[in-house]
């Protein structure tokens, strides 16, 4: 009974060691942080749980703002990294649970969001791509990157 | 991952671990306690926020699509200085309340858990080639599906699909029904690594082709499921199965699976015996693999240890949507199985029919012309078959349905997408589409018992064109006219001009 332990305990342990490294199903709000502003020295939290100001040097380097979004009946995280103009400087997938649509974590369907402003009109199929198998998450996660830029695209400073 | 290795470890060693183990025990218990306490007010928090949408107090309770609408009105409004409360109480009325995982009508009684639907409608008339090519007119509520989905963990998901077609099945004689009830799809997915995600065993979807796994009526535009998943593929393909997954790199991802194989068995479920075989010689029984029906009747049995055979089959699929063409997405998939034949299998002569393998090829592509509206999809599928002279088709004095070496099929089809506007506050959209499908179940190099006089009836080809408008994404209205034309001498007579209502929820 035990002898399985003997052969899966190695794999376990390494495993275990390097999953870090590439497990990539999720990331916490400050790993987060810290890719969407790698030079920011602190984040204040403006609004509890939500946004957060980035700077570095006493100067502000940008607004990161944690969201969730339905995918096709369970929630994905996200966050909207904005610059200090209020535009897009990065959308991070910070976990997806479905088992189907996780191709909008792909960072070239991601990268489309970079530059976007609240005047943008950020609808699929028009100046985002669809993704075929993902139409949902994808419709879901530009609506909320759309509602995001609305609301704090102009506001915060 | 550093947990499953230390508790490995701690059972290996147990009685060293025994003292400690006591009072990680009470501890375990405590957070179970707390994790209980805090799931318990998330619920009651998302309740309060479902029925009151514009005091939400709470950070991430973020909306579904119907927010869009709210798009002007500030998400979580708690601050002050975002003065958008009132333009999100002027939208409240005309917009339902969001996130609500039961039908999208309810919030959920179980934290994480989320119960959706799809379903298809269809009527209109159609030519019965068993009445002659007579016109008649029908309808058919084709199918219901529930989908259950539940976080177990942020890692362990719950999927299901239960199915309901042709309204479902009963046996009162007024109630009229004779369609299905059944469980579609049962699985438990363990998300591990972005590389590596392994698939509890369970009824899942046989990876072959894109619609097989995508077959909600909102991922495409005909009445009808694409001519190919009709058969050459079986129509919502289904098996026994355990699979892994991943992606591999970005636009490139992977699916492996071993299933309950296909069976050369098509008769009525009742007539295989308790020996798990087929009907004892002479009864005779249906073949599951035919050149009428292709592999429509060889599904494998998902219930009650009543498979035909020991076998396992193997498939895998890779999925690429490449950044270097965008728009572009496509797959090729292939499934092996070594043999499909029964137990007990025999020709009509009384000879015993031996082993057979299956293996089938797909390739497909859907291609999205970007800012345009213009789509183009196609498809290729081709199924061999290892010894044809042991299929049954080929051995049941039948010798119209005979098969050969070889089943392929082909289709193209060309969309485009007009955006038709805002109409009752959602944006629509028509699609025209036309697609031509061409089969060949009948290729020639018949084998068996049979004497060999197919007529034609298997080598089909379709035309089939129509609309389908989107009032959402989630809702299609649709229209399809089909013509299908055979090399028999009477025609396949089955034709069809047919409406249909489609939902993805």
């Amino acid at each position: 009974m035990t002898k399985w332990i003997r052969y899966t305990l190695p794999a376990a342990a390494i495993a275990s060691i390097a999953s870090p490294a590439y497990s990539m199903q999720y990331l916490s709000i400050s790993e987060a942080q810290k890719q969407a502003f790698p030079s920011a020295t602190h984040f204040t939290e403006v609004q509890a749980g939500r946004v957060w100001k980035a700077e570095s040097g006493g100067r502000v380097a940008g607004f990161f703002i944690f969201d969730r979004v339905v995918g096709k009946h369970l929630l994905i995280d996200y966050a909207v990294a904005l610059t200090p103009g209020g535009a897009v400087q990065s959308v991070e997938i910070l976990q997806y649970r479905e088992s189907y649509g996780g191709e909008i974590r792909s960072p070239s369907w991601l990268a489309q969001f970079v530059g976007k402003t609240s005047g943008s009109s950020l609808k699929i199929n028009s100046d985002i791509r669809n993704i075929a198998g993902a139409t949902l998450s994808s419709t879901h996660v530009t609506e909320g990157v759309k509602r995001v830029l609305l609301a704090y695209g102009n506001r915060l400073r | 991952m550093l947990l499953a290795a230390s508790a490995l470890s701690s059972l290996a060693g147990g009685a060293a671990w025994a003292a400690e183990d006591g009072a990680n025990d009470l501890l375990l218990k405590k957070m179970e306690k707390m994790e209980q306490r805090i799931q318990t007010l998330e619920a009651e928090l998302r309740q309060k926020q479902a029925a009151k949408p514009d005091e939400s107090v709470k950070p991430p309770r973020s909306a579904t699509q119907k927010d869009a609408k709210n798009a002007n009105a500030a998400a979580p409004s708690d601050t002050p200085d975002i003065r958008s409360n009132s333009a999100a109480k002027t939208l409240s009325s005309s917009t339902p309340p969001a996130n609500l995982p039961i039908l999208g009508l309810a919030p959920s009684p179980v934290s994480g858990l989320s119960i959706g639907a799809y379903g298809e409608i269809k009527f209109g008339a159609m030519q019965n080639p068993a009445a002659n090519g007579q016109w008649q007119n029908g309808f058919d509520a084709a199918r219901f599906v529930l989908l259950p989905t539940y976080a177990i963990t942020d890692n362990i998901i719950f999927n299901a699909e239960i199915e309901f077609e042709h309204a479902g099945s009963g046996f009162d004689a007024d109630d009229k029904l004779h369609g299905t009830a059944e469980i579609e799809q049962i699985w438990i997915d363990f998300k591990m690594l972005d590389q590596f995600n392994w698939r509890a065993p369970g009824i899942d979807l046989v990876p072959i082709g894109y619609i097989n796994q995508h077959h909600e009526p909102t991922q495409f535009y005909s009445v009808n499921r694409p001519e190919l998943y009709n058969g050459l593929i079986p129509s919502t393909w289904k098996a026994g199965a355990s699979s892994v997954y991943g992606t591999i790199a970005d636009g490139l991802s992977y699916q492996v699976q071993v299933s309950s194989s296909l069976e050369d068995f098509g008769g009525d479920f009742g007539l295989r015996t308790e020996a798990n075989t087929v009907p004892p010689f002479p009864t005779g029984y249906a073949p599951g693999i035919s050149g009428l029906d292709a592999l429509g009747f060889a599904a494998p049995v998902r219930g009650g240890f009543s498979q035909l055979n020991n076998t396992l089959a193997y498939a895998g699929k890779l999925d690429f949507a490449p950044a270097f063409i965008p728009g572009f997405a496509g797959s090729v998939s292939g499934y092996y199985s070594p043999n499909v034949t029964p137990r007990g299998a025999y020709a009509d002569t009384g000879d015993l029919l031996g082993h057979n393998s299956v293996g089938i090829f797909d390739a497909e592509f859907r291609y999205r012309v970007p800012t345009t509206g213009l789509e183009l999809r196609g498809e290729y599928v081709r199924v061999n078959f290892g010894s044809p002279e042991n299929l049954r088709a080929n051995n049941d004095t039948d010798p119209t349905n005979n098969v050969g070496k070889s089943m392929f099929g082909y289709s193209g089809e060309i969309a485009y997408h007009v955006p038709l506007g805002t109409i009752l506050n959602s944006e629509w959209e028509a699609v025209p589409f036309y697609r031509y499908t061409y089969e060949n179940l009948q290729t020639g190099g018949f084998a068996g018992t049979d004497a060999n006089l197919p007529t034609g009836a298997g080598q089909r080809k379709f035309h089939t064109a129509g609309l389908a408008v989107f009032p959402s994404p989630k809702v299609v209205l649709k229209a399809t006219y089909q013509r299908v034309i055979d090399k028999s001498v009477v025609g396949a007579l089955s034709d069809s001009f047919l409406g249909g209502v489609g939902f993805f929820f």
